[in-house]
Protein backbone atom coordinates (compact mmCIF):
# COMPACT_ATOMS: atom_id res chain seq x y z
CA UNK A 1 0.00 0.00 0.00
CA UNK A 2 1.57 3.45 -0.56
CA UNK A 3 -0.34 6.65 0.43
CA UNK A 4 1.04 10.33 -1.01
CA UNK A 5 0.82 12.70 2.01
CA UNK A 6 -0.06 16.17 0.79
CA UNK A 7 1.14 19.15 3.05
CA UNK A 8 3.37 21.85 3.28
CA UNK A 9 3.86 24.33 5.57
CA UNK A 10 5.15 28.01 4.74
CA UNK A 11 6.70 27.55 8.56
CA UNK A 12 7.70 24.43 9.95
CA UNK A 13 5.37 23.74 12.63
CA UNK A 14 6.39 22.07 16.02
CA UNK A 15 4.37 21.34 19.35
CA UNK A 16 7.25 23.32 21.17
CA UNK A 17 10.19 22.95 22.61
CA UNK A 18 11.43 21.36 25.83
CA UNK A 19 14.75 21.89 27.88
CA UNK A 20 16.85 19.81 30.39
CA UNK A 21 19.53 21.35 31.84
CA UNK A 22 22.26 20.51 33.82
CA UNK A 23 23.40 17.41 32.62
CA UNK A 24 26.45 15.37 32.14
CA UNK A 25 27.83 14.23 28.49
CA UNK A 26 29.62 10.94 28.79
CA UNK A 27 31.30 9.08 25.96
CA UNK A 28 33.13 6.36 25.70
CA UNK A 29 33.66 3.77 22.97
CA UNK A 30 34.58 -0.42 22.57
CA UNK A 31 35.63 -2.44 19.34
CA UNK A 32 32.91 -3.72 17.87
CA UNK A 33 33.78 -6.89 18.66
CA UNK A 34 33.27 -6.00 22.72
CA UNK A 35 29.55 -5.31 22.08
CA UNK A 36 27.91 -8.17 23.35
CA UNK A 37 29.75 -8.16 27.59
CA UNK A 38 29.20 -3.85 27.09
CA UNK A 39 25.81 -4.76 26.62
CA UNK A 40 26.02 -7.45 29.46
CA UNK A 41 27.36 -4.41 31.78
CA UNK A 42 24.52 -2.53 30.43
CA UNK A 43 21.60 -4.68 31.54
CA UNK A 44 23.09 -5.01 35.41
CA UNK A 45 20.52 -4.28 37.76
CA UNK A 46 22.66 -1.55 39.61
CA UNK A 47 22.24 0.36 36.34
CA UNK A 48 18.39 0.54 36.42
CA UNK A 49 18.30 3.34 38.61
CA UNK A 50 19.89 5.43 35.75
CA UNK A 51 17.73 7.51 33.40
CA UNK A 52 19.44 8.84 30.74
CA UNK A 53 17.94 11.79 28.73
CA UNK A 54 19.94 11.03 25.65
CA UNK A 55 21.59 8.34 24.25
CA UNK A 56 23.14 7.85 20.82
CA UNK A 57 25.92 5.37 19.34
CA UNK A 58 28.12 5.71 15.99
CA UNK A 59 30.32 3.30 14.52
CA UNK A 60 33.43 3.66 12.77
CA UNK A 61 36.88 1.78 12.01
CA UNK A 62 35.46 -1.59 13.97
CA UNK A 63 34.38 0.44 17.05
CA UNK A 64 31.08 1.69 18.26
CA UNK A 65 30.84 4.87 20.24
CA UNK A 66 28.65 6.14 22.70
CA UNK A 67 27.29 9.25 23.72
CA UNK A 68 25.25 9.23 27.24
CA UNK A 69 23.37 12.61 28.75
CA UNK A 70 22.52 12.09 32.33
CA UNK A 71 21.64 14.19 35.36
CA UNK A 72 25.04 15.29 36.55
CA UNK A 73 25.28 12.66 39.90
CA UNK A 74 24.44 9.46 37.47
CA UNK A 75 26.93 10.49 34.89
CA UNK A 76 29.15 10.72 37.66
CA UNK A 77 28.78 7.02 38.96
CA UNK A 78 28.25 5.85 35.50
CA UNK A 79 31.47 7.76 34.46
CA UNK A 80 33.42 5.90 37.48
CA UNK A 81 31.21 2.60 36.73
CA UNK A 82 32.73 2.50 33.20
CA UNK A 83 36.55 3.25 33.87
CA UNK A 84 36.31 -0.01 36.22
CA UNK A 85 35.01 -2.16 33.30
CA UNK A 86 37.83 -3.14 30.52
CA UNK A 87 35.57 -3.51 28.19
CA UNK A 88 34.57 -0.25 27.30
CA UNK A 89 37.54 3.38 27.27
CA UNK A 90 35.75 6.30 28.84
CA UNK A 91 37.05 9.93 26.45
CA UNK A 92 34.72 12.48 27.49
CA UNK A 93 33.12 13.99 30.37
CA UNK A 94 31.40 17.10 29.76
CA UNK A 95 29.59 19.21 32.52
CA UNK A 96 27.58 20.76 32.33
CA UNK A 97 25.40 20.80 28.84
CA UNK A 98 21.81 21.33 27.98
CA UNK A 99 19.06 19.49 25.82
CA UNK A 100 17.15 20.93 23.68
CA UNK A 101 14.08 18.77 22.21
CA UNK A 102 11.26 18.94 19.79
CA UNK A 103 9.12 17.38 17.84
CA UNK A 104 6.12 18.09 15.57
CA UNK A 105 3.43 16.88 13.04
CA UNK A 106 5.04 15.08 9.96
CA UNK A 107 8.14 15.09 11.18
CA UNK A 108 9.98 11.83 10.20
CA UNK A 109 7.66 11.61 7.05
CA UNK A 110 9.25 14.95 5.37
CA UNK A 111 12.09 16.52 4.20
CA UNK A 112 13.67 20.27 5.47
CA UNK A 113 13.93 19.60 9.37
CA UNK A 114 17.31 18.56 9.55
CA UNK A 115 18.21 21.54 7.42
CA UNK A 116 15.46 24.13 9.09
CA UNK A 117 17.21 23.17 12.63
CA UNK A 118 21.26 22.87 11.63
CA UNK A 119 21.53 25.31 9.51
CA UNK A 120 19.88 28.10 11.45
CA UNK A 121 22.04 27.32 13.90
CA UNK A 122 24.97 27.05 12.48
CA UNK A 123 24.31 30.38 11.32
CA UNK A 124 23.77 32.04 14.62
CA UNK A 125 27.10 30.51 15.61
CA UNK A 126 25.86 27.58 18.22
CA UNK A 127 28.03 24.61 18.33
CA UNK A 128 25.98 21.42 18.12
CA UNK A 129 27.80 19.28 20.06
CA UNK A 130 25.59 16.06 20.01
CA UNK A 131 22.50 15.23 18.10
CA UNK A 132 19.79 12.35 17.78
CA UNK A 133 17.32 12.29 15.23
CA UNK A 134 14.74 9.38 15.14
CA UNK A 135 11.12 8.63 16.01
CA UNK A 136 10.12 11.77 14.81
CA UNK A 137 12.20 13.89 17.63
CA UNK A 138 14.79 15.82 17.49
CA UNK A 139 17.06 16.04 20.32
CA UNK A 140 20.13 18.76 20.54
CA UNK A 141 23.02 18.72 22.85
CA UNK A 142 24.67 22.10 23.53
CA UNK A 143 26.77 24.13 26.18
CA UNK A 144 24.71 25.29 28.59
CA UNK A 145 25.14 28.62 27.78
CA UNK A 146 23.99 28.37 24.50
CA UNK A 147 20.35 26.89 25.47
CA UNK A 148 19.00 30.47 26.04
CA UNK A 149 20.42 31.87 22.63
CA UNK A 150 19.07 28.59 20.61
CA UNK A 151 15.51 28.44 21.98
CA UNK A 152 15.10 32.01 20.72
CA UNK A 153 16.55 31.21 17.08
CA UNK A 154 14.49 27.90 16.46
CA UNK A 155 11.42 29.78 18.17
CA UNK A 156 11.96 32.09 15.27
CA UNK A 157 11.99 29.14 12.32
CA UNK A 158 10.08 27.01 13.58
CA UNK A 159 5.83 27.56 14.42
CA UNK A 160 4.73 26.61 17.54
CA UNK A 161 1.61 24.83 17.36
CA UNK A 162 -1.38 26.30 19.77
CA UNK B 1 12.29 -14.91 35.11
CA UNK B 2 9.16 -12.20 34.46
CA UNK B 3 10.03 -10.64 31.09
CA UNK B 4 10.62 -6.73 31.35
CA UNK B 5 7.24 -5.19 30.02
CA UNK B 6 7.81 -2.73 26.49
CA UNK B 7 5.44 -0.55 24.99
CA UNK B 8 5.72 -2.00 21.86
CA UNK B 9 8.10 -2.34 18.76
CA UNK B 10 7.82 -1.19 14.93
CA UNK B 11 10.39 -1.77 12.07
CA UNK B 12 11.41 0.45 9.17
CA UNK B 13 11.20 0.71 5.59
CA UNK B 14 14.28 -0.53 3.65
CA UNK B 15 16.60 2.31 4.38
CA UNK B 16 20.36 3.29 3.33
CA UNK B 17 23.24 4.55 5.81
CA UNK B 18 25.62 7.11 5.53
CA UNK B 19 28.62 7.83 7.86
CA UNK B 20 30.71 11.12 7.59
CA UNK B 21 33.78 11.22 9.46
CA UNK B 22 36.13 14.39 9.28
CA UNK B 23 38.19 17.35 11.33
CA UNK B 24 36.39 20.37 12.63
CA UNK B 25 35.85 23.10 10.38
CA UNK B 26 34.50 26.04 9.64
CA UNK B 27 31.42 25.06 8.05
CA UNK B 28 29.15 23.08 10.22
CA UNK B 29 28.88 19.60 8.25
CA UNK B 30 25.24 18.77 9.96
CA UNK B 31 24.44 21.97 8.07
CA UNK B 32 25.78 21.81 4.78
CA UNK B 33 24.81 17.91 4.36
CA UNK B 34 20.76 18.44 5.85
CA UNK B 35 21.15 21.03 3.09
CA UNK B 36 22.29 19.32 0.28
CA UNK B 37 19.59 16.42 0.94
CA UNK B 38 16.97 19.51 1.08
CA UNK B 39 17.97 20.43 -2.31
CA UNK B 40 16.50 16.73 -3.77
CA UNK B 41 14.04 16.89 -1.85
CA UNK B 42 15.47 13.60 0.26
CA UNK B 43 14.26 12.40 4.02
CA UNK B 44 16.58 11.29 6.68
CA UNK B 45 14.50 9.08 8.69
CA UNK B 46 17.66 8.75 11.28
CA UNK B 47 20.28 11.02 12.14
CA UNK B 48 23.12 10.97 14.78
CA UNK B 49 25.75 13.45 15.03
CA UNK B 50 28.59 14.02 17.46
CA UNK B 51 31.20 16.52 17.10
CA UNK B 52 34.14 15.63 19.75
CA UNK B 53 35.22 12.74 19.32
CA UNK B 54 39.09 13.21 19.04
CA UNK B 55 38.94 15.88 17.70
CA UNK B 56 36.72 14.53 14.68
CA UNK B 57 33.23 14.96 14.00
CA UNK B 58 30.80 11.98 12.62
CA UNK B 59 27.96 12.46 11.21
CA UNK B 60 25.48 9.09 10.48
CA UNK B 61 22.00 9.27 8.62
CA UNK B 62 19.63 6.69 6.72
CA UNK B 63 17.56 7.72 4.05
CA UNK B 64 15.42 5.69 1.77
CA UNK B 65 17.00 2.84 -0.03
CA UNK B 66 15.74 4.11 -2.97
CA UNK B 67 17.78 7.58 -2.67
CA UNK B 68 21.23 5.45 -2.35
CA UNK B 69 22.18 6.56 -6.12
CA UNK B 70 21.41 9.98 -5.95
CA UNK B 71 22.39 10.72 -2.51
CA UNK B 72 25.94 8.81 -3.12
CA UNK B 73 26.50 10.95 -6.31
CA UNK B 74 26.00 14.18 -4.32
CA UNK B 75 27.96 13.44 -1.28
CA UNK B 76 30.88 11.79 -3.67
CA UNK B 77 31.17 14.91 -6.07
CA UNK B 78 34.24 16.45 -6.13
CA UNK B 79 35.24 19.25 -4.20
CA UNK B 80 31.80 19.48 -2.06
CA UNK B 81 33.07 17.43 1.11
CA UNK B 82 36.87 18.00 0.64
CA UNK B 83 38.82 15.66 3.40
CA UNK B 84 35.38 14.05 4.83
CA UNK B 85 35.66 10.40 4.84
CA UNK B 86 32.57 8.90 3.46
CA UNK B 87 30.96 5.48 4.14
CA UNK B 88 27.88 4.12 2.60
CA UNK B 89 25.75 0.77 4.07
CA UNK B 90 22.48 -0.18 1.90
CA UNK B 91 19.62 -2.31 2.98
CA UNK B 92 19.83 -1.17 6.65
CA UNK B 93 16.13 -1.22 8.83
CA UNK B 94 15.76 0.74 12.14
CA UNK B 95 14.03 -1.41 14.61
CA UNK B 96 12.01 0.88 17.32
CA UNK B 97 11.52 -0.32 20.82
CA UNK B 98 9.30 1.83 23.33
CA UNK B 99 10.65 0.80 26.93
CA UNK B 100 8.47 1.97 29.58
CA UNK B 101 11.61 2.30 31.84
CA UNK B 102 15.31 0.38 32.37
CA UNK B 103 16.23 2.19 29.27
CA UNK B 104 19.67 1.39 29.85
CA UNK B 105 18.71 -2.47 30.69
CA UNK B 106 16.70 -3.24 28.11
CA UNK B 107 19.40 -1.20 25.69
CA UNK B 108 21.94 -3.61 27.55
CA UNK B 109 19.93 -6.70 26.46
CA UNK B 110 19.57 -6.09 23.02
CA UNK B 111 22.91 -5.64 22.34
CA UNK B 112 24.16 -8.67 24.01
CA UNK B 113 21.14 -10.87 22.56
CA UNK B 114 21.49 -9.44 18.96
CA UNK B 115 25.22 -9.86 19.52
CA UNK B 116 24.73 -13.72 20.37
CA UNK B 117 22.82 -13.86 17.33
CA UNK B 118 25.40 -12.20 15.34
CA UNK B 119 22.78 -8.95 14.51
CA UNK B 120 24.96 -5.96 13.97
CA UNK B 121 23.79 -2.77 15.20
CA UNK B 122 24.98 0.24 13.10
CA UNK B 123 24.14 2.95 15.27
CA UNK B 124 21.32 3.88 18.20
CA UNK B 125 19.34 6.95 18.99
CA UNK B 126 16.81 7.96 21.80
CA UNK B 127 14.02 10.21 21.99
CA UNK B 128 12.02 10.55 25.10
CA UNK B 129 9.87 7.24 24.95
CA UNK B 130 11.78 5.22 21.95
CA UNK B 131 15.24 3.78 21.43
CA UNK B 132 15.63 3.19 17.84
CA UNK B 133 18.18 0.70 16.16
CA UNK B 134 19.93 0.50 12.77
CA UNK B 135 20.62 -3.23 11.80
CA UNK B 136 20.81 -5.05 8.51
CA UNK B 137 17.01 -5.27 6.50
CA UNK B 138 17.42 -8.49 5.78
CA UNK B 139 17.82 -9.79 9.42
CA UNK B 140 14.96 -6.89 10.71
CA UNK B 141 12.45 -10.12 11.01
CA UNK B 142 15.03 -12.45 13.12
CA UNK B 143 16.01 -8.81 15.39
CA UNK B 144 12.54 -8.70 15.77
CA UNK B 145 11.91 -12.47 17.12
CA UNK B 146 15.11 -11.80 19.42
CA UNK B 147 13.36 -8.68 20.68
CA UNK B 148 9.96 -10.40 21.47
CA UNK B 149 11.37 -13.88 22.84
CA UNK B 150 13.35 -11.17 25.92
CA UNK B 151 10.52 -9.03 26.47
CA UNK B 152 6.61 -8.61 26.94
CA UNK B 153 4.55 -7.17 24.84
CA UNK B 154 1.25 -5.60 24.59
CA UNK B 155 -1.46 -7.99 23.82
CA UNK B 156 -2.68 -5.87 21.71
CA UNK B 157 0.09 -4.60 19.57
CA UNK B 158 -0.37 -2.81 16.19
CA UNK B 159 1.35 -4.31 13.20
CA UNK B 160 5.11 -4.61 13.71
CA UNK B 161 6.10 -3.85 9.98
CA UNK B 162 4.83 -0.52 8.66
CA UNK B 163 1.75 -0.73 6.36
CA UNK B 164 1.44 3.09 5.14
CA UNK B 165 4.41 4.28 3.00
CA UNK B 166 4.38 8.81 3.02
CA UNK B 167 5.59 10.74 0.03
CA UNK B 168 5.38 14.31 0.76
CA UNK B 169 3.91 16.00 -2.12
CA UNK B 170 5.90 18.19 -4.09
CA UNK B 171 2.48 20.42 -4.09
CA UNK B 172 3.42 23.28 -3.04
CA UNK B 173 0.39 25.02 -0.74
CA UNK B 174 1.08 28.07 0.92
CA UNK B 175 -1.00 28.27 4.57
Amino acid sequence: METIAVYWESRIKTYGFQRIPDLALIEFSCPLSEIKPLGEIFSQDYLEILRPKFIISQVSNHEISFVFCLPNKEGKDFHTTLKKTSRSTPERYIHPVSIIFFHGPHFGDRYGIADATFSTLSKAGIKIIASGCSSASVFLVLAQHDIDKAEEILSETFEVAR
Amino acid sequence: MEKLKIGGLKQSLELCQFDLRGLDSSEEIASKVSKLLLAQKINMEFLTFYSQRNNYHQLTFCISQDKFSATSEILKKEGLLPDWEINSREQVGIITIFPHQSAIMILGLIMSSWAAHSIPIYGIATSLSAISFVTDYQLADKATKVIQDLFQMPEDHAPIKPEIRYHQSDIVKED
